[in-house]
């Protein structure tokens, strides 16, 4: 029972007026980021790096782990009152909440998002609370040569099994890595690709490209089709919560949170797999099926629990090996790191106090986002109608300003400008973003544990797969992608049903 | 003239052929990688497996687009799918960012901020005399908040020595 006594620990860290500060202006910058389309929370956590170097790494972590709940929570008010289809993640809360709001049963689809999505937050917090020390625990027997099978997991589920086109995901996860061997390399001292520009020859910092990707990629791209006219906010209506709301909500929620959570941690596919399995089975067990696809409170419940518990599962993987596997954890990792700090199983034993200062905050940061989503969702109806010129112009004023933080160069916004635009493009033509920034932050660990592990066998190859470890982990790929192609195709009915 | 879904099938070509180019020059740059000979995994071994994967996704991608398997342009809320690409605008933005870059040297971050966003709020259809004076504001705000509330200090450049917005 240690981890309990260390989490009450964390909560009294947490829980000083300084820090309980930090975390809601965390969960507000994440809703409102999450409510605003054409920025996330992966670009909000690059963007303020800078600016955090002053805070002591507790209080930055738990500003970054708020926007990183945050977001999830301001995602789904978007979906459900704009008009247009919203972040991927949430599309299916789209389906079903958009049509209820048209129906004039906004206020119970906003209800049922945000209950939703604190109760699987809360519920996954405990199980990653009861979790990750126990896995901590046997991830400090693991070897080099079963990180690099960790990584080669996550490599090929966050490129190949997210998105619609597995070879551009491959791809993208190809550019990530190539920038990220741009520079000195660690162990042997020599430049790698900078054609011996200066600036290259310290790497291309993770800011300048997550930046130059997510906030100028998106807002070149949003800009060549930027939807003129008014923007179109479904008013509120209806009852918040009636029997019939809680009658119909509690069971979604629980089996999405035991559907999101389980896909979170093991890095098989990140959010939108798990709503879309949560949908699929809100569905299948409905008593009335023919209200999916007009305004099924249940489509909405499951899925945003899904969503939510799914998130925090990320966190296990994250917190425990330093495993990212989506865009948002792989910059959080980028933040670890520019402390000094090295997310994995060290960290439960060397940042002890930090690392569970942090999950309490998750809990408080939860019950935050609950008052902050329900009882105040006006103002963020109001910053959905931000006009969009400025709303555009102010990414990319802040991006610019973000980037050239970093080190005070102009050159880094050239590099900004070169990767915004190849964003643009990647956006243009499916090549999904996400596995870029996963490629680069995590590609030079991976180098480093396969350069260690051939060290110690001495160049033989077979030293990557002879560990049981890694063997398992490999068998558990090959499973996982079987799995995904089963999944796929029901996903495509999913859609085609919809 | 060509049409649109030619010209999108062109940039896809030379999309996968550009990611296909980048993996040949990461697989020829790596040859001059200083290495000892001894060294069983050095700085090469790496660069080589990075350079194989862009060049076969690369040509895979070229591959599918021949196929007809184009990649589908990413959804958004703003995005309007029915509308034609409006490169001017896109071409406007990178100029307004080219334009910010370079003024930062010359006259300082303010104006070089209050340049970018002036720019690019007008360029997305914003009303001058109304995105102006915001510019001008958010700019200056943001300076003095780096300078005061931050310690950290964006070049002044022409407010050089003006209390509180120099640092």
């Amino acid at each position: 029972m240690d981890s309990i006594t260390a989490l009450l620990e964390g909560f009294a860290t947490a829980a000083q007026p300084a820090y309980l500060l930090y975390a809601l202006l965390g969960v507000t910058l994440g809703t409102a980021v999450g409510v605003l389309p054409g920025i996330g929370p992966a670009m909000t956590v690059a963007l303020l790096l800078p600016l955090t170097y002053s805070l002591d790494p507790t209080a930055a972590l738990i500003i970054f782990a708020g926007i990183y709940y945050g977001g999830m929570y301001g995602g789904s008010t978007t979906s459900i009152l704009l008009n247009t289809p919203g972040e991927s993640a949430s599309i299916v809360t789209a389906l079903e909440g958009n049509k209820m709001a048209r129906a004039g049963r906004g206020a119970a689809a906003l209800a049922t998002a945000a209950i939703g999505s604190f109760v699987a937050g809360t519920i996954a917090t405990v199980l990653l609370t009861l979790l990750a020390p126990a896995i901590a625990d046997i991830a400090v027997t693991l070897g080099p040569a079963d990180y690099v099978a960790l990584m080669v997991v996550a490599f090929t589920t966050v490129a190949a099994l997210l998105g619609s086109s597995p070879v551009r995901g491959l791809a993208s996860l190809g550019l990530g890595l190539f920038i990220g061997l741009i520079g000195t390399d660690t162990l042997s001292g020599q430049q790698r690709f900078t054609l011996g520009v200066s600036t290259l020859a310290d790497g291309i910092d993770v800011v300048v490209v997550a930046v130059g990707v997510f906030a100028v990629g998106e807002a070149l791209y949003v800009a060549s089709r930027l939807r003129h006219g008014p923007i179109e906010v479904i008013p509120v209506g209806g009852r918040w919560m009636t029997r019939s709301f809680w009658a119909r909500s509690w069971k979604p929620w629980l089996r999405g949170t035991f559907i999101g959570f389980p896909i979170g941690t093991v890095p098989a596919g990140g959010a939108d797999v798990s709503t879309f399995l949560s949908y699929a089975a809100e569905k299948k067990l409905s008593k009335r099926p023919e209200e999916f696809g007009h305004g099924a409170i249940e489509g909405v419940a499951g899925p945003e629990a899904a969503n939510n518990a799914a998130a925090a599962g990320v966190l296990v993987p994250l917190l425990t090996l330093g495993l990212p596997t989506s865009a948002t954890a792989a910059v959080i990792v980028a933040a670890f790191q520019s402390y000094g700090i090295q997310p994995g199983p060290l960290l439960f034993t060397n940042n002890s106090a930090m690392v569970w200062a942090l999950i309490a905050s998750l809990y408080i940061g939860n019950v935050m986002l609950l008052v902050l989503n329900l009882p105040l969702v006006k103002m963020w109806v109001k910053v959905l109608q931000i006009p969009r010129p400025y709303l555009y112009a102010g990414i990319l004023l802040f991006a610019a300003l973000g980037t050239y933080a970093v080190n005070f160069v102009v050159d880094d916004l050239i590099v900004l400008l070169v990767i915004g635009v190849a964003g643009f493009f990647m956006r243009r033509h499916g090549y999904p973003v996400a596995p870029l920034v996963v490629g680069l932050i995590l590609g030079p660990m991976a180098e480093e544990q396969v350069r260690r592990t051939l060290q110690i066998s001495e160049g033989s190859l077979s030293a990557l797969v002879t560990s049981p470890f890694a063997a398992v982990a490999y068998g558990v790929l090959v499973v996982l992608l079987a799995v995904a192609v089963v999944v796929r195709l029901r996903q495509k009915k999913v859609e085609s049903l919809v | 003239m060509i049409s649109g879904k030619t010209s999108e099938k062109v940039e896809e070509y030379a999309f996968g052929g550009l990611v296909a180019a980048i993996g040949i020059f990461t697989l020829v740059d790596a040859t001059t990688i200083a290495a000892r000979a001894d060294n069983a995994v050095g700085p090469r071994a790496f660069p080589y497996a990075v350079g194989a994967l862009l060049v076969v996704t690369g040509v895979a991608a070229i591959v599918a687009t021949a196929r007809g398997r184009l990649g589908q342009a990413e959804e958004g809320e703003d995005v309007d799918s029915g509308v034609r690409t409006d490169w001017v605008t896109v071409g406007k933005l990178v100029a307004v960012l080219v334009a910010h870059l370079v003024l930062i040297g010359l006259v300082g971050w303010p104006v070089a901020a209050a340049v970018l966003f002036f720019g690019a709020a007008w360029t997305l259809g914003a009303v001058w005399w109304r995105a102006l004076p915001i510019a001008v504001v958010l700019a200056l705000v943001v300076q003095v908040v780096f300078a005061w509330g931050l310690g950290l200090s964006l070049p002044a450049g022409i407010f050089e020595g003006v209390p509180f917005l120099d640092g």
